[in-house]
């Protein structure tokens, strides 16, 4: 191939022809200086990073995580969930696992075999907790799509509302994973599938705010 | 601290140990999420900030809401893009508020590239005057060295956009240094 200046540009794009390009450099004053330049700018470019002490910006960060970790424990997840949300959300989600609670109560109050030994109304039966698994996967799957369209509208946008939804639904994945975690060793506790589906709720709740505002 | 923790490449624990340790309540595991990381983090901020102080209230923010979010953390896509995402959003967030807080507007014109100083200035100078997004993936790629899938990852956008980005403001880089110099 005959190399000429024009085809400089496309040789930085493409590897290949770079080769060609220094071979042309060699006797081109001006792709000589511009082959220089775009190899300088990558050489040049770590030093433009700045760095500087900050001694004080992590005792700092400590000190908030400590004194909110302090205000959480006595009050277990109800703390928690306060120290996040403020009390009245945490009460709003209480009025609405009350309701999950019951339809969770209705639907295993249902005839079912009930596993042996197991009569406990705190508890779910085995066929029972395969419905709400199922029902659960289910909503994931829902939740899922839902995030799968609200991404874009979250990801690149900067007004408040967005920032507000992003870190709500931060907050709320923060949560669902700590309650399904303690599900998980517990999977027939009735008020812990409760709890776990009240927030699911919340969160598809919002996801559709979201939807519903971008349109 | 070892070496490699302060180069913010590696650290004793894995990141995910480090995050679900972090998740319990662990300040010692999260300190060391914090050795490794808060000067790109830093670095970063101030970039895009130009003010020290908002950048280490930026980067201050950013490890508490990493933090009250570690419970979240996306173990399939690695901890680095997770948190500097966040850290990208404290800084927008920081940025808004300055904005709103200016008494006199900010200048929208950045000032011209100066001749006969060092190219390293030169380089500053140009960077101001380049699309926001190109010049994004120029810093976390040539001055912060991160890698084009963790570009990718942090900027949520594909691998071959962010070569594309990275392309074009270095060919913009060059008209504007060339242009200065001639």
């Amino acid at each position: 191939m005959t190399f000429d200046c024009k085809d400089l540009e496309r040789a930085l794009a493409v590897p290949e022809l770079m080769a060609d390009a220094r071979e042309h450099a060699k006797v081109c004053d001006a792709c000589r200086r511009e082959l220089w330049l775009w190899g300088e700018i990558s050489a040049v470019a770590p030093g433009l990073r700045d760095e500087w002490e900050t001694p004080d910006l992590w005792p700092k960060i400590r000190q908030t995580l400590a004194a909110e970790q302090k205000a959480a424990k006595p009050h277990g997840w109800r703390g928690r969930l306060g120290g996040r949300f403020g009390w009245p959300v945490v009460a709003g989600m209480a009025a609405a696992m009350a309701i999950a609670a019951s339809v969770l109560v209705v639907i295993y109050t249902r005839p079912a075999p009930a596993p042996a030994g197991s009569q406990d109304s705190d508890f779910l039966t085995e066929q029972t907790l395969q419905e709400v698994e199922k029902s659960e996967a289910a909503y994931r799957a829902s939740i899922d799509k839902l995030v799968h369209l609200a991404q874009p509208k979250l990801s690149n946008s900067d007004n408040p509302a967005a920032v507000a939804a992003r870190e709500k639904l931060l907050v709320l994945d923060s949560e669902i994973e700590n309650v399904r975690s303690v599900v998980n060793r517990n999977r027939f506790n009735a008020q812990l599938q409760a709890e776990l589906a009240v927030l699911y709720r919340d969160k598809q709740d919002t996801l559709k705010e979201i939807l519903q505002r971008a349109q | 601290m070892p070496l490699a923790m302060a180069a913010g490449r590696l650290t004793s624990r894995s990141d995910a140990d480090l995050i679900q340790a972090s998740k319990r309540g662990d300040l010692s595991a999260f300190e060391e999420i914090y050795a490794a990381h808060a000067g790109r983090m830093k670095s970063i901020a101030f970039h895009l900030l130009a003010d020290r102080a908002d950048a280490e209230d930026a980067v201050q923010e950013a490890f508490l809401k990493i933090y009250r979010a570690a419970g979240a953390f996306p173990f399939d896509s690695g901890l680095a893009p997770w948190i500097y995402r966040i850290l990208l959003n404290c800084c927008y967030d920081t940025g808004r508020k300055r904005a709103r807080q200016a008494e006199t507007p900010l200048a929208s014109e950045p000032p011209a590239i100066p001749s006969n100083v060092p190219l390293q200035v030169a380089i500053r100078h140009a960077l101001a005057r380049i699309h926001p997004q190109y010049r994004m993936v120029f810093w976390l790629f040539e001055v912060e060295g991160f890698r084009h899938s963790e570009v990718a990852a942090i900027l949520e956008i594909p691998e071959g956009t962010s070569r594309k980005w990275l392309f074009e403001a270095k060919r913009e880089l060059k008209r504007l240094l060339t242009e200065s110099r001639a």
